[in-house]
């Protein structure tokens, strides 16, 4: 059925024939809103053409949504790609129906003539967030609009955060696409709220409180986030409103500071570049810190110290030395054998010193009680902290099943009818599919092995690590595997004082490792346990059995576990509690009975995008039954709720987009009982990140309602001007009035300059900024340069990404080989972006020596073989534009089918224009020089002393050394001319 | 004096016009020295720089142009080593880059002028160097050399490079191979074995 609001919003923009730009708040379901639309689309209006939009899932989406709003009739709309050919996409064009159309093609066929405009209905574009002057739409919207008055644009986005960054980028936005209404549907639109809460469902808010541990991590974490931001503050550099922890837990933040620092980020200090990456690093830590178990965690942290360290700032700052030291206590804590726990915590470290000695003494003296490893007495206790919402977790479900026996026993009791469409399964939401599969396992093993098995791989881990290290620099440094040490040592000087107990640390870890390491190895042999169900699932347990056993460095058990817990948390937070913190209704008594398996079959379609899961052997541990449960990663973004239809929502990771859901399929679907669970750690980052998300959502839309208030749209956004000489457009963009009035003014254009532009370059924005500056762009498939400009001029454009990317492949190289073969002005063009600094690197990046990475050194290189290259040093695409504009200026227009030729040999094989082709057989030359031992100073001379490439494969191996002037390279090549082909393939 | 001469050829040698250059600080990687050159930097026998600050070219928007002029046709690279020392580049540059590049100059691009130095030095240390490390790393193993090979001819792709080596055993027999039997290999249509017969026989120049 269809959302009363997504009616009004269809209504609203049906008013206006020109089109409209519509923002809605996230999860109000897009997908389901351009569906609606597309039906009410009939081929007697026209062809309809939707932008393909990056995300695959968004399309899917609309598809699936197409076909179950019209059953019978439905018919998902065709792609027009490039691969199809020209005549195939005429005649789809003229279809009137709807399609998909990437807009790369769209342009190209538009500009060629291709697109009889006249057919078409309207546009329809779906990421209006990401569409700025430059972009590919916005260059198809006004070509289109220039032939074809009468048709709509329609654009959708449903994040409205990205449409109030940058200075009124709605009101831009809509200007190029020339479209006058915005229409705003925020969640708190009276439509949208009354609809969505007229029959809310049943919400049940469950806080868990985090471990002191968490905690303690949470304050450091932000302590030190705080820390870096007043740091940032001090550089002056970015705006001071910006720089607060609640912006800093969203990914925008980065973008926040990036857009303000990327035009200046060469002229920035190293410390201040350093701070922005590290409070990149410090959101993750937060983020992790509720996502991931406690030895995830900690091994996270490991590999950042390896990676980070002596760069970060952070990682040296008081609190972070809490972060790690915490993370490690919820994983392991070190006791003397004796069972005395090390006392750690202790600030004066010369203490600390004197105690570990002690404890040498001691076990030299005693020579330990435990086994294998630790000649210092030193051993691990395992902590193995769990994830406070496991248990709720299981807590709830336990709970979701006697409530369903026991309403099951009713039903059954009063009618077995009624359609009962719930399957009965429990759909729970998690962030990641890394948290679904462990969610999954605590489900349906234990928590503890969970736990175990994870503790199992770390251990291992370290121990591999140390053999590779071993293996690797020994000698250097054996104290400085940072990966290995527990501590984080504050200063070098306190390094070298706290080294004796992370040696001993150390130790203990690797004990342990080995220890489990051997256990594993000797439990191949003790197969037969008697669980054995499953492969897998037995030699888990029988490694857990074994552990039980013996070593006491591995303390298995759950008594000795619960023990630390209680000592750790002093029994204040410990877990047993949340139970209590839910707050639940319904108590059910406790019915034995049949376990419900449902197999559900429904949804056939869909099934490939569900991972599907029922857990029957749930009971077997806990003697509690379990209702099947579908786990689901959010980051996958599937209509997961249409097609699985759950009753029961357990929210595991809070998301706003996913709330908004709910809130929509319960309206869509008001006969069903619905009952959703939201886990919340209590007074975590994680709930103030989802409130903040509200809050930033809505005051982005406080923000949109403003700027329409005062929007200065003109009257005739689909009027004149459009022209392929538009000037209004380029005025705008050239601040360049001092070179145009040398040029006498605007005339130039008036010439209708033309640039031969490569098919493949309309990725880029350039084309549309060259039409722009009223240039004709004349799309073609060329073999030889992306632009040409004249006769003689032929550029190559590179992004400064794309320019590292080729010299490292080689590909620049043979790009600008071909272009001074053809023309004779080969042009590099060095394009910088706009909104990012001019320069490739500060002074200080430098460094002393000429280094062949550097790229100085390649572009040296590149000038010097190539002495008639231009390189072309652009600050920006309009930069760029005037640049063409001024060469272009005392220079023949280029010839379309020439440019085409160029570089194409014909049937003979001789290429045109090529005056080295016709002295030179340039293939062979090519071949001769790619061959081992030819090299660029004795290629010359091959070719002098034998005519062919056949003749050559002929020569023996003396002769070959006369011509080259070497035998070592005669050898070589004559070698590889006669190597056996390697025939087992 | 031959003493002098062989120095000077390993030295860059800079017109006396750049004396109190703050650029002359960061050449320290080659030896320089003064001498009487018409261009700015002499730094081979077939290259040299000419140096502007985009500051000076701001006050004196002709100089590039005539110091071009002054300099001979005799080199091969003739560099224009652009200093960006102002803020609001775009019209500056355009001008620079519109006269290097109509008065067959390379334009190059220096933010500091540590960097510039560097261009200079590095110009210098690579003037007889290969320019391998540009050309792209390949495999050095015997099938990515052969297929690097055979790709050079329009067409073959690497299945045709396996069709070919596992048909004739060896590169020089496929160099050898006739029309027919190159024929014979499925997937190498007659286009292809026209082009590549034609590498391994038509002569490597045309005209002697």
């Amino acid at each position: 059925m269809v959302l009363q609001f997504h009616e009004h919003i269809i209504t609203e923009l049906l008013e206006d024939s020109n089109g409209g730009l519509v923002i809605l708040s996230s999860g109000l379901s897009l997908s389901k809103l351009v569906s609606s639309l597309l039906l009410l689309h009939s081929s007697s209006q026209g062809t309809l053409l939707i932008l393909s939009p990056s995300s695959t899932t968004l399309k899917s989406k609309i598809n699936l949504h197409l076909k179950t709003l019209n059953p019978q009739f439905y018919q998902i709309p065709a792609e027009i790609t490039a691969d199809l050919p020209a005549h195939h996409r005429h005649s789809l064009y003229t279809s009137g129906s709807v399609f998909f159309i990437t807009p790369r093609i769209l342009i190209v066929d538009l500009l060629t003539n291709k697109l009889p405009t006249s057919t078409i209905s309207g546009i329809v574009i779906l990421n209006a967030h990401s569409i700025s002057e430059t972009s590919t739409e916005a260059f198809i919207v006004r070509i289109f609009r220039s032939l074809n008055r009468n048709a709509y644009v329609r654009a959708f986005s449903d994040r409205p955060h990205a449409m109030v960054s940058g200075f009124a980028k709605a009101e831009r936005t809509m200007k190029c696409l020339h479209i006058r209404k915005l229409h705003l549907w925020p969640r708190f639109q009276v439509y949208v709220s009354q609809e969505l809460e007229r029959d809310p469902p049943d919400v049940v808010d469950i806080r868990v409180p985090m471990t002191k541990y968490m905690v303690g991590i949470q304050k450091a974490i932000v302590e030190i986030m705080d820390a870096c931001l007043k740091e940032m503050r001090k550089t002056n550099k970015v705006d001071v409103e910006d720089l607060t922890v609640e912006n800093g837990l969203f990914k925008s933040f980065d973008e926040i500071v990036r857009r303000q620092l990327d035009p200046i980020w060469h002229t920035l200090g190293k410390k201040t570049k350093q701070l922005v990456s590290d409070l990149k690093t410090l959101r993750k830590l937060l983020d992790y810190l509720v996502r991931y178990d406690a030895i995830t965690y900690l091994k996270y942290l490991d590999t950042l110290r390896v990676s980070e360290s002596f760069r970060s700032v952070w990682i040296f700052a008081e609190a972070s030395y809490k972060i790690f030291d915490y993370a490690k206590k919820r994983v392991y804590h070190l006791v003397r054998s004796d069972g005395v726990k090390l006392n750690e915590s202790s600030k004066g470290i010369k203490n600390k010193k004197r105690k570990v000695k002690g404890d040498n003494k001691d076990t030299e003296e005693a020579d330990v009680t435990s086994s294998t490893s630790s000649n210092h007495g030193i051993v691990l206790e395992e902590v193995l902290e769990e994830a406070p919402k496991w248990k709720v977790l299981r807590e709830i479900l336990e709970e979701v099943e006697e409530e369903r026996q026991k309403q099951g026993m009713l039903r059954e009791e009063v009618l077995a009818e009624g359609e009962d469409t719930d399957n009965g399964i429990v759909l729970v939401a998690c962030k990641d599919e890394r948290s679904c599969l462990q969610l999954e396992e605590c489900i349906t093993n234990n928590t503890k092995k969970v736990m175990r098995d994870e503790w199992k791989k770390y251990l291992l881990n370290k121990v591999q690590l140390r053999d590779i290290v071993n293996k690797k620099k020994k000698p250097k440094d054996p104290k400085g595997f940072g990966i290995l040490d527990g501590v984080t040592p504050i200063t070098h000087a306190q390094n070298a004082e706290t080294s004796g107990i992370n040696k001993q640390e150390h130790d203990a870890l690797l004990a342990a490792a080995s220890k489990l390491r051997n256990l594993a190895e000797s439990n191949h042999v003790v197969e037969d346990t008697p669980q054995a169900d499953s492969g897998g699932h037995a030699r888990g347990k029988g490694k857990r059995k074994l552990g039980n056993k013996n070593g006491p460095i591995i303390i298995d058990g759950s008594g000795v576990q619960s023990n630390n817990k209680e000592e750790l948390t002093g029994g204040k937070i410990g877990m047993s509690d949340s139970k209590n913190e839910v707050h639940t209704s319904e108590t059910s008594p406790v019915s034995a009975g049949r376990f419900c398996e449902t197999k559900h079959g429904g949804t056939s379609a869909d099934d490939m995008v569900l991972r599907r899961h029922t857990c029957p052997d749930a009971v077997a541990r806990d003697g509690k039954p379990l209702p099947p449960v579908h786990f689901y990663a959010l980051e996958s973004d599937q209509p997961i709720l249409d097609i699985l239809k759950p009753s029961i929502i357990i929210v595991y990771h809070p998301d706003m987009t996913f709330v908004r859901e709910i809130e929509v399929y319960k309206s869509e679907n008001p006969s069903k009982r619905l009952k959703v669970y939201f886990i919340f750690y209590e007074d975590s980052t994680e709930v103030q990140k989802f409130e903040a998300s509200i809050r930033r959502e809505n005051g982005a839309f406080e923000s949109l309602i403003r700027q329409k208030s005062m929007m200065m749209i003109p009257v005739d956004q689909s009027g004149h001007g459009l022209g392929l000489n538009s000037t209004l457009d380029s005025d705008s963009n050239t601040p360049q009035n001092s070179l145009t009035r040398k040029a006498g003014g605007r005339k130039e254009v008036d010439k209708d300059m033309q640039v031969i532009v490569d098919m493949r370059e309309f990725m880029s924005s350039l084309p549309n900024v060259l039409h722009q500056k009223g240039m004709r762009i004349i799309p073609v498939t060329l073999e030889v340069g992306d632009y040409i400009l004249s006769p003689l001029i032929c550029v190559e454009r590179k992004s400064i990404q794309d320019l590292f990317a080729s010299f490292t492949s080689g590909r620049l190289y043979h790009q600008v080989e071909t272009m001074v073969r053809y023309y004779r002005i080969p042009v590099l063009l060095i394009e910088f972006s706009q909104d990012k600094s001019f320069s490739f690197q500060s002074a200080s990046d430098i460094g002393d020596d000429v280094t062949p990475n550097s790229i100085i050194s390649k572009l040296s290189l590149l000038a010097l073989h190539f002495p008639r290259l231009r390189i072309l040093w652009s600050r920006s695409l309009h930069a760029t534009s005037e640049i063409f504009a001024s060469l272009k200026a005392n220079q023949d227009e280029p010839d379309e089918t020439k440019a085409m030729r160029v570089g194409v040999p014909s049937e003979e094989g001789i290429v045109e224009n090529d005056v080295r082709a016709e002295n030179y057989n340039t293939s062979a030359v090519e071949f001769l020089r790619r061959l081992p031992g030819v090299t660029d100073s004795n290629y010359r001379a091959i070719m002098d002393g034998c005519k062919s490439l056949a003749e050559l494969a002929l020569l023996p191996v003396e002769k070959l050394a006369e011509i080259m002037g070497g035998h070592k390279a005669a050898r070589t090549l004559r070698d590889f001319l006669d190597a056996k082909y390697p025939t087992l393939l | 004096p031959s003493s002098q001469q062989t120095q000077n050829r390993n030295a860059i040698l800079v017109s006396n016009r750049q004396k109190g250059n703050p650029l002359l600080k960061h050449i320290r990687n080659v030896k320089w020295t003064f001498a009487d050159v018409v261009c700015d930097f002499l730094l081979g026998q077939s290259s040299c720089a000419l140096y502007l600050s985009l500051r000076y070219h701001l006050l004196h928007p002709d100089y590039l142009y005539y110091r071009i002029r002054e300099l001979q046709k005799n080199f091969k690279l003739r560099l224009v080593l652009c200093h960006v020392d102002v803020e609001d580049v775009v019209k500056p540059l355009l001008e620079v880059t519109k006269t290097a590049l109509l008065h067959d100059c390379t334009l190059v691009c220096g933010w500091s002028l540590e960097e510039c130095g560097r261009y200079l030095e590095t110009i210098k240390v690579y003037e007889n160097k290969p320019a391998d490390i540009i050309q792209g790393q390949m495999d050095t193993d015997y099938l990515s050399r052969l297929t690097h090979a055979l790709t050079t001819v329009r067409h073959v792709n690497k299945t045709d490079v396996v069709t070919l080596g596992t048909t004739f055993g060896s590169l020089s027999n496929i160099m050898g191979a006739s029309m027919e039997d190159l024929a014979r290999c499925p997937g190498i249509g007659e286009r292809k074995v026209k082009r590549l017969y034609d590498t391994f026989h038509e002569p490597f120049k045309r005209v002697e």
